[in-house]
């Protein structure tokens, strides 16, 4: 990658030479990709290729894992997010993460959205609720629940529940926002609504998503990067992979002919 | 041929299932049909009776009233109901402070003579004698189909089955002590359990964990005599040191003992529970930023809270049922305790140490089995809450 670039502009992420090994397994092969502020970037490839296992290095969440192991470094807003003094919960608060499968609280819709808010030591019952309000707002949910805040999130629909996580994930201003298959479990209308969302969002967010939907990745992406077998085989503008791949690997996937 | 067989099978499992059905159903028949007989039992011991004057008011007396007055807790005829008059307690050996030993006979054949005589002359006299020196004419009023009332079991403050000439059949201080008992066993095994749950669902790691869990386990599994000898011979006399007492057998060393017994089911129930928790629940707390602990008390405690609470009843179930331990380190005194600091006795401790002297349809013997029968109670009350419990955790 060209270095020059890098000195002149603070990348949001920037992972160097990323190795990842469950046990013996090495998930990953030398990682490199680099990721501009409010810029959406696709992580593309066939099922097992590491693509969920990357985005959860961005946020630690692959700590939970026992017997994990990682080489190389990734930065993100230029820290070093694997350094020894970085609090792993303060490095959560600034890179969301919206998972596959809906996982609400059982809680009412009002406590999901409080959640992070109130893990962070914030008490100001006000500041709470406008940020609670916003944060569904933004993630175009408020019109489906606002008379009912206070029912349990279990009560929504699936895609519900998902942009509730989304509004979750917002409610604490994250830098960052991971996304993984995040309408895989979705009808056509609710993953509208959340690729809509996604070009909101961008505006404020920086944006990683994982998704198997190739249109999708063409829709909402400034960027994709096509993970095959634990290595990046391509990453670049996204009209360019979907236009004119370098690599036959990367167009055999993207036009359906993957075997 | 094979629809045969499973024919054969399902029979064979109706057979059986409601062979042992009726059979635990037998049971308890039994029981209470063993312990109905107790309000039916004379409040005086077998073969006695008491006799009175024959114009004292007085006609009944209740169990303790009769224990008090042959204590000389109760001295006088207006302490129950009767005239002011001071009580006469005479018992059959008493009667020699009346009369020569001539006069009652060299085989004491004027016995029923002169106690009739002196009933009739004695106003205040309350007389206890056995049934075969009563005379046929006797001058008195004769107290013998007197039968214990519910309120002498269920409100008795003194359980006291030898007591002459009115064995005390007070549940109260059983009750109490089994319930003083088992709360201070929850009280101390609760947290501990649940702390160690949660060290062993959320914090250690794999190794320790299936380390530690089938040890755990295992416990479960000792023989409770082992536990009550422990008990006797580490935790009797520390607290006997620590807190000055004069006796180390006392309701909390009986609590202690329970606790460690308990605490095997309360983590492994606590456990499951705790470890049934989504993956999802807990990942969806940390990539909120929450550290770890928020995120169990926050997230895992609240949604295995069904599962905590069964543990916590069955750890009760476990403490108030639990005889041979409790037996050996409570001390065993029958009186109602005030701190647990003092010896108490449990009611399947009483039920254990006493069957064996009862006589069989006596008295006592029904008594044993009421408290056998509250036993039930309390054990069908503690069932029937995890069953409501854990059936809410289905309709969330
Ligand atoms: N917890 C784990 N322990 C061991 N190996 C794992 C673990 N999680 C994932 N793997 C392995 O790592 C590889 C990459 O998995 P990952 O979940 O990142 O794939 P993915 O690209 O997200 O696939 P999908 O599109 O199916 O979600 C797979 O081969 C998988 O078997
Ligand atoms: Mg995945």
């Amino acid at each position: 990658m060209t270095s020059d670039i890098r000195h002149k502009k603070m990348l949001t992420i920037d992972a160097k030479n990323v190795d990842f090994y469950y046990s013996e397994f090495h998930a990953l092969k030398n990682i490199n990709i680099e990721v501009e502020k409010n810029k959406v970037v696709a992580l593309i490839g066939p099922s097992g290729c590491g693509k969920s296992t990357f985005l959860r290095l961005l946020n630690r969440m692959n700590d939970l894992i026992d017997g994990t192991r990682m080489t190389g470094s990734v930065l993100i807003e230029g820290k070093d997010i694997y350094a020894p003094n970085i609090h792993v919960d303060e490095l959560r608060k600034e890179v969301g993460m919206v998972f596959q499968k809906p996982n609400p609280f059982p809680k009412s819709i009002f406590e999901n959205v409080a959640y992070g808010l109130r893990v962070n030591g914030i008490k100001d019952k006000t500041f709470i609720e406008e940020r609670v309000i916003e944060s569904i707002k933004s993630a175009a949910l408020w019109n489906e629940v606002k008379d009912k805040l206070n029912k349990s999130a279990f009560a929504l629909s699936g895609g519900q529940q998902q942009r509730l996580c989304i509004a979750r994930a917002l409610a604490i201003s994250p830098k960052v926002l991971l996304m993984d298959e995040p309408a895989s479990a979705l009808d056509p209308i609710s993953t509208s609504k959340i690729e809509e969302l996604i070009y909101e969002l961008k505006k404020d967010y920086t944006i990683m998503i994982v998704t198997h939907n190739m249109q999708q990745a063409s829709r909402v992406s400034d960027k994709t990067a096509y993970f095959y077998l634990g290595e990046m085989i391509e990453y670049d503008d996204t009209i360019k992979i979907f236009t004119n791949p370098t690599e036959l690997s990367t167009q055999n996937y993207i036009t359906g002919r993957f075997g | 041929m094979k629809r045969f067989f499973e024919k054969l099978v399902e029979g064979a499992l109706l057979i059986s299932g409601s062979i042992t059905s009726i059979t635990i159903l037998l049971i308890v028949i039994f029981l209470f049909k063993e312990a109905s007989g107790l309000f039916n039992s004379p409040v005086i011991e077998d073969g006695y009776v008491l006799a009175f004057n024959k114009d004292n008011p007085v006609k009944k007396l209740s169990s303790y009233q009769i224990k008090q007055i042959f204590d000389g807790a109760i001295t006088n005829w207006d302490e129950v109901g009767g005239k002011e008059e001071p009580i006469e307690v005479v018992r059959l050996s008493d009667l020699t402070k009346y009369y020569t030993e001539a006069e009652l006979g060299a085989n004491f054949e004027n016995i029923p003579a002169k106690a009739s005589e002196l009933t009739a002359k004695h106003p205040g006299i309350i007389l206890f004698l056995p049934n075969s020196y009563i005379a046929k004419n006797f001058d008195g009023t004769l107290l013998k189909h007197e039968t214990l009332r519910p309120g002498d079991f269920f409100g008795g403050k003194e359980w006291y089955p030898t007591a002459s000439p009115s064995p005390q059949y007070g549940l109260l201080p059983l009750l109490l002590g089994t319930l003083w008992v088992s709360l201070g066993a929850i009280l101390l095994s609760l947290p501990f359990g649940i702390a160690v749950a949660v060290y062993l669902a959320e914090i250690s790691t794999m190794r320790v964990r299936n380390f530690l869990k089938p040890v755990i386990e295992l416990l479960a599994g000792i023989p409770s005599v082992v536990y009550g000898f422990f008990g006797l011979v580490v935790i009797v006399p520390f607290l006997q040191k620590t807190f000055q007492l004069p006796v180390g057998e006392t309701g909390l060393a009986g609590s202690i003992v329970l606790a460690i017994m308990a605490l095997p089911t309360i983590i492994t129930v606590a456990e499951d529970a705790m470890r049934n928790v989504p993956r999802a629940m807990k990942e969806a707390s940390l990539a909120l930023g929450a550290t770890q602990w928020q995120t169990i008390y926050r997230v895992v405690i609240p949604y295995a809270k069904s599962g905590i609470t069964s543990a916590a009843v069955l750890g009760i179930g476990r403490a108030i049922g639990e005889t041979m331990a409790v037996l050996m380190v409570t001390g065993n005194a029958a009186v109602i305790p005030h701190t647990l600091l003092e010896p108490v006795r449990t009611i399947p401790a009483t039920i254990a140490a006493e069957l064996g002297e009862a006589s069989a349809g006596g008295g006592h013997y029904q008594a044993l089995f009421a408290l056998g029968c509250i036993l039930f109670i309390i054990t069908m009350i503690i069932s029937i809450s995890v069953e409501f419990i854990s059936s809410k955790k289905y309709s969330k």
